[in-house]
Formats: structure tokens, C-alpha cells, sequence
């Protein structure tokens, strides 16, 4: 009897996983982070990802017709369980996002064999620009030698920044390390000392070693390359050891609401660039109440709902949701493959107007990409803390492009070479 | 190249002796919380010969507990005793469900079991508490935030009253230890069963509630340290990675002695310090902290292999 009840409920439980593999729709798995020490940081992200593709699914039955399978497998941001899902997601896939630098660089050569494309918004390796070498590979809108960049520039406007010194704060990690090359090339540009200033993961919430290294050499500016809980450890040493919070400015990562509540008012006048910004009075945010939250389908809260990430999240899905939408009117067919998309990703054209239509104005810049650009510059605004929220401190600032180019294509090819035999697109002509 | 590393150091530190000052007290203040987390660790090794793999994910339980609880509406310091109950509760339940049906099994396996404990823990705390950085009660605790500005030989010292409060509650929570196990009998049954288990079972001393004990102060120390590091950059799962560090301490120390623990943690505390700041930083680019405390306890153990305050175990074949 007892083998029976077992074989029953094994048969049952069968029925049930064949039936969630049978869900029909586009595959569309997120590498997420909910769990570990950037989960902080994960969650806002992912739920915003997660609540567009199921605004999409439950107001517009999907895109294109055809409902998105949004799944998430947890990597706790570690590169080798990364892989792992990447490995186990490849098969129906039509795209895959890594949510990790490292994680990037370990899939960006399997990309290329499985003909899958990486969309990586506003992280993974910069030169992954260059469309022509990473054919597969997209950091829309902007990569970090662009936010590095924009950061320089939004320095030099308020002062010559010749004989000045710039302390680098990041995290000892691939993702901390990827603006170095920029950021070394600016400054021999324009002559001012750089001080990279490593933080170990084990150290990230205890940086005085680093903020006694700050204080001995007195930089002008500090810029912070922060993720999760660095971020708010940086911040608490910064309002500690007294440094002027006004002169410290870090990527987009380093801008999470939640790491300034930890200091609350002491963070005020603390900076990050952003290529994205929440707007509480966007139509998609009545949506979002209307189709996702009152149905009890997000795992998010009000007050998550209003902040910086959250919002990144949406914009995220939207650039995968308007590559689906490109690729499909191309394509001729709803049910499009990788390849399509690699197509719909390289043709995006988002627009004033588009974004307006996407009930979407101000959440994010308008920006294009080619087959020669996967990253689309967008530039980006700068934010500042003001003790309660980020507001926006500047208009939108370009990334120096000029400088930037001739870098992104000699490190392009570096890395073809290296890894060679490397299939370049020599059809992509701009 | 011997100018920068045997001479510039020591030149810096008598030319800003307020900055030499301010990196012993960082060190100090580190090294007590590793100090803290090792005495988990040693706790419950002493009286079990269990590595307790779950000590880190008990820091972020017990500190994800009191400002979940707060959060509730429950003023702070009866949310602490609601802490102090609801890790009392997971001591028992680990006794029951995880050890008692394990007793007698090789080390390995007890150890396997708390490493069970702590994905256990990482999955019931995410699914209660969820995975968002929080902010650490730290001024409803009575916690003072301000700073003591000094000002020695006309330099610049500043000293965190949050790592005054940390040192001395760590401190005196420490004192009690020591006194707990040196005059109780409860304290003096958990150094008996460190010494010899049988001999400690056969006078009637229950495994039973010794294991229930050692769990619960390490709970105890687990909300301490949350509380301590938490009040420093919020409290996120984030604060598991910190329980690593207290490994160079055990193995510096010796994974049975409790002064091993104290004066291990304090001395790569300091060690660890002075060395990113003089050495590490501008020989090395930095970032030395990440290995500075395993080479020093990898060198120890080389001349002492059971640490600078372990027992000689001697096996007669």
C-alpha cells in the first residue's frame, strides 16, 4: 500500500513538472540573485524585471502575441553557479541574462557556440560594444568605461581636474576592476593621480583599512565601484572618517535607496551616475498597480516600487521586451529564435516617442544600438542623495565616445585574439 | 626595495602617531568582534568536537530576528529578549532534530549536519525576513552614534561611540564567559565534557543540555556580533561572509581554547591592520586583509600545529 501511495504521488508530482515544462512562450531565463551577500541589491532588480514581463503577460497576453516564460535560476551571484544555469537554460533559451560580470566572462565565448544571445544592461565587459567582435553580447544602454566616463566629465565641470587626485573604491572583483582601463587612460588625458583602492569581499562591510588609506592620501574626489553591501559600508566609513559626502560619486550600482537609509541625512550630498531614474506619475506604474500588484502577482512593496532599482528593473525587461518586439515584426512570426533577437537587440531605435508609448517618459534616455553598436550610449544623469531619496543633479551627460571607441575596439580585438579561433562579423558595417 | 620595507613603515608611523593610533584602535575594534565570533566557534567545539559551520548564518538569523521583531512595532529591548527566546528555541531544535539523532556518528558528518543548518537558515530566514538590506536598530538600543573626536599630539583620532559600545559590551560579554565557565557548574560540566567525553557522561553530566547551552550562547554571541557589525553597514545576508574571518582566528588560537580565541582575534585584528596600512597598501596596491590572517596562522601552525593555545593531542598507537 505504502509503495502504491508512493508511486501515486510520484506519478502526480511527474504530471506537474511536465506540465511547467509543457508552459508555452518565450523562454526568457534571468541568472538572478536573491540569495547571498548582493542580494540587497538583487531583489529590487529582479522583482522589477519580473513585474514588467508580467504586466506584458497579464495586459498585453505577452508580446507579440505570445506570452513570456520569465524564469529565474539563483546564482547567488556566484560565477561558477552562474555558469551552471546558464548551462541549464541554453536549451529553450532565446536569451540569457548573467547579472554578473563574472558570470559574463566566463559565458560570453559558450555565447558564440550556442548562438545565444547576452543581454548584460549597464554591466558585463565594456568592449562588449563593439558589435562587429561580440556578436552576441549587448550591455545596453551603457557600459561602465561610459559611466566611468560620464563621472569624469561631470567632475571636470565642476573644476579643472589637472593636479587633482582621484581615489578608485572597488570591489576586488571583475566588475570592480572593469572601468580601471578608462579610468587609467583619463587620467594621463588629463592629468590627474588615480588611486585604485581595492575592497576584498570579506571586507565589505568593514572598509577601515580602506577609509585610513582615504584619509592618508587625501583625494580630491572618491569614485565607488559598489555593489550590494559595499555599498552601504563605504558610505557609513565615508559619513565616519568625515570625508565630504559632495565630493564622493559612484556607478549606478552604488546608487541603491536602500544603502543611503543606513545613514540617512549624514548621506546627503552623496552621488552616483544612472542611466535610469523612477517616475512615479509614468503610466506603466498605474499599470504595474492595476495588472501585477492588486492581482498579488509581485513579490515587491510600495516602497521598493518607488526607488532607483526597481525602476532599473523595469527598463531592463523593457529593452529584452522591445528586442522581442523588433525582432518579431522582422522575423514575420511571433515565436522568434535567438538569432531573431540577436537581430531585434541590434535594431532597437527607443525614442522620445517610443518610450512615451511605452508609458516609460523619463525612466530612462532615449538611445539606439547597430550591429556595430550593442551598447547604445545613452548617457546618463547624474543623482544625488538629498537625505530621503536620489534626485537628479544634472542634465544628461554623453560619455566621451571619441576617447572611448578607439579603446573599445583595440580591447575587442585583444580579446579576439586571445581567444582565438574568434568569428568576427565582417557583414557589420555600422 | 629594504628601505620600503623595513624602514619607511616605522618612519611613517613616529611621523603621524595619531594615524598609528587610529589604526590599532580600527584594529582593536575588528579584532574584538573576530574575537566574538571565534568564542562561537570554540563554544561548541570544546563541547562537541563540531565545527559549527552555521555560526555566520546565526549572526545574520539573530540580527535579521531583532530588527524583523522591531520592525513589528515591538519596542527594541524587549525585542532583543524575543531574540534571545527565539535563538534559545533554535538551540533546542537543532539538539532534537539535528545532533541527538547524529550522536556517535564521525565528526565529518555533525559537521555536514551544521552546514545543513545553514542553507536551512539562509532559506527560512530569506523566506520570513526576505533578502533587503535593513537598518540596525542602533539608536533605539540606546546605542550612542556620535563620535569622540581627540586630538593627540595635534593630529586627529576619531573613535566611533558605536565601537566604544562594541568593544566594551563585547568586552564584558566576554568577562562573563569566562566567569560562567571558571565558577558555574553548568560552565564547569561544559569544560568537563571538553575534556573527556565519557568520563564527563559517566558522573552524570546530560550531553543533552550541555549541547542545548553551548547553542544558545552561541545565539547569544551570534545577536551581540549581528548587532555590532550590522550597526556599521545595515543587515543584509551579507553579514554571513564576516564568520570567515574568524577561521585564521581558530586556527591562530586553537579551535579549544577560549583565550586562544580572544587573543588570536585581537592580535590579527591589529596584525592584519598595520600590516594593509604600512606595508600592504603601498608595497602591494592592497587589499592584503583578504589573506594576511591565513598566512599568519599558516606560519604559526607550522611551528605550532594545534595554535598558539590549543591542546597537544598525543595518540598513542
Amino acid at each position: 500500500m505504502k509503495t502504491l501511495t508512493k508511486l501515486a504521488g510520484a506519478a502526480a508530482l511527474g504530471a506537474l513538472m511536465a506540465g511547467g515544462a509543457m508552459a508555452e512562450g518565450l523562454y526568457t531565463p534571468n541568472l538572478a540573485y536573491r540569495t547571498g551577500p548582493f542580494a540587497a541589491t538583487g531583489i529590487p532588480l529582479m522583482n522589477g524585471q519580473k513585474d514588467y514581463m508580467e504586466l506584458m503577460n497579464a495586459r498585453d497576453g505577452g508580446i507579440g502575441g505570445i506570452a513570456i516564460d520569465f524564469d529565474e535560476c539563483e546564482t547567488g551571484y556566484s560565477t561558477e553557479k552562474g555558469v551552471e544555469c546558464y548551462e541549464k537554460t541554453k536549451g529553450k533559451a532565446i536569451v540569457t541574462q548573467p547579472w554578473s560580470t563574472g558570470i559574463t566572462l566566463q559565458v560570453l565565448p559558450k555565447t558564440n557556440v550556442d548562438e545565444i544571445p547576452i543581454l548584460a544592461p549597464g554591466y558585463g565587459f565594456s568592449p562588449m560594444a563593439d558589435g562587429k567582435v561580440f556578436q552576441w553580447a549587448f550591455n545596453i544602454p551603457l557600459s561602465y568605461w561610459d559611466g566611468a566616463s560620464i563621472l569624469i566629465k561631470y567632475l571636470g565641470s565642476q573644476g579643472d581636474l589637472s593636479g587633482k587626485k582621484i581615489a578608485f573604491l572597488h570591489l576586488d572583483h571583475p566588475f570592480g576592476k572593469e572601468p580601471l582601463p578608462y579610468l587609467e587612460a583619463a587620467a594621463e588625458a588629463q592629468g590627474f593621480e588615480l588611486v585604485p583602492i581595492p575592497v576584498g569581499l570579506k571586507e565589505m562591510q568593514n572598509q577601515s583599512a580602506q577609509w585610513l588609506q582615504i584619509r592618508r592620501e587625501r583625494p580630491d574626489y572618491v569614485i565607488m565601484w559598489g555593489w550590494g553591501a559595499m555599498n552601504a559600508g563605504a558610505i557609513t566609513e565615508a559619513v565616519k572618517t568625515k570625508f565630504p559626502m559632495e565630493n564622493m560619486l559612484g556607478v549606478w550600482w552604488a546608487g541603491h535607496d536602500a544603502d543611503l537609509k543606513i545613514v540617512g541625512d549624514a548621506g546627503k550630498g552623496y552621488k552616483s551616475v544612472s542611466w535610469s531614474f523612477p517616475n512615479p506619475e509614468a503610466p506603466i506604474m498605474a499599470d504595474l498597480q492595476k495588472y501585477v500588484v492588486e492581482p498579488g502577482k509581485t513579490l515587491s512593496n510600495a516602497e521598493e516600487m518607488s526607488g532607483v532599482f526597481y525602476s532599473r528593473g523595469l527598463v531592463i525587461s523593457m529593452v529584452l521586451g522591445e528586442g522581442i518586439r523588433v525582432a518579431q515584426e522582422h522575423a514575420g512570426k511571433a515565436e522568434i529564435s535567438p538569432a531573431d533577437l540577436r537581430w531585434g537587440l541590434e535594431n532597437l531605435d527607443i525614442t522620445e516617442e517610443r518610450l512615451e508609448e511605452l508609458g516609460m517618459t523619463g525612466m530612462v534616455p532615449p538611445f539606439s544600438t547597430s550591429c556595430n553598436n550593442h551598447t547604445g550610449h545613452s548617457g546618463g544623469w547624474i543623482l544625488e542623495w538629498d537625505g530621503e531619496k536620489f534626485v537628479k543633479a544634472s542634465d544628461l551627460i554623453m560619455p566621451d565616445s571619441d576617447m572611448i571607441a578607439p579603446l573599445e575596439e583595440k580591447a575587442a580585438m585583444d580579446y579576439a585574439e586571445a581567444n582565438q579561433p574568434w568569428p568576427v562579423n565582417e557583414e557589420c558595417g555600422g | 626595495m629594504l628601505n620600503d620595507i623595513f624602514i619607511q613603515p616605522f618612519a611613517d608611523m613616529f611621523a603621524a602617531p595619531d594615524f598609528l593610533l587610529q589604526v590599532l584602535w580600527e584594529g582593536l575594534v575588528s579584532g574584538i568582534l573576530y574575537a566574538l565570533i571565534a568564542l562561537g566557534f570554540v563554544l561548541i567545539f570544546r563541547s562537541s568536537r563540531i565545527f559549527n559551520f552555521a555560526q555566520g548564518i546565526m549572526v545574520v538569523f539573530a540580527a535579521l530576528t531583532l530588527v524583523g521583531l522591531h520592525a513589528m512595532g515591538i519596542p527594541a529591548w524587549i525585542s532583543v529578549a524575543l531574540t534571545l527566546a527565539v535563538m534559545f528555541v533554535l538551540a533546542v531544535s537543532i539538539e532534537r532534530v539535528v545532533l541527538r539523532p547524529l550522536v556517535g556518528q564521525p565528526d565529518i558528518i555533525l559537521f555536514m549536519a551544521t552546514i545543513g543548518i545553514t542553507l536551512f537558515l539562509i532559506g527560512f530566514g530569506e523566506i520570513i525576513f526576505g533578502g533587503e538590506n535593513k537598518v540596525m536598530i542602533t539608536e533605539e538600543l540606546g546605542i550612542p552614534t556620535d563620535s569622540v573626536v581627540l586630538e593627540p599630539w595635534g593630529g586627529l583620532l576619531i573613535l566611533e561611540q558605536k565601537d566604544i559600545t562594541a568593544v566594551v559590551v563585547a568586552g564584558l560579554l566576554v568577562v562573563a564567559l569566562l566567569l560562567f565557565l571558571g565558577k558555574t557548574r553548568m560552565g564547569r560540566a561544559i569544560r568537563a565534557l571538553g575534556d573527556d567525553h565519557q568520563a564527563a557522561l559517566s558522573v552524570g553530566i546530560s550531553l543533552q543540555t550541555i549541547w542545548v547551552l553551548v547553542w544558545f550562547i552561541a545565539g547569544i554571541i551570534a545577536l551581540v556580533t549581528g548587532i555590532a557589525w550590522g550597526a556599521r553597514a545595515g543587515v543584509s545576508f551579507a553579514l554571513e561572509v564576516i564568520a570567515y574571518k574568524a577561521l585564521p582566528v581558530l586556527m591562530l588560537g586553537g579551535l579549544e581554547s577560549i583565550t586562544g580565541a580572544i587573543i588570536g582575534g585581537l592580535m590579527i585584528g591589529m596584525l592584519e591592520k598595520l600590516f594593509e596600512i604600512y606595508w600592504g597598501q603601498p608595497l602591494m596596491g592592497g587589499n592584503t586583509e583578504t589573506w594576511f590572517a591565513f598566512v599568519l596562522a599558516l606560519i604559526v601552525l607550522l611551528f605550532r600545529p594545534q595554535g598558539l593555545f590549543g591542546e597537544r593531542i598525543i595518540e598513542r598507537v
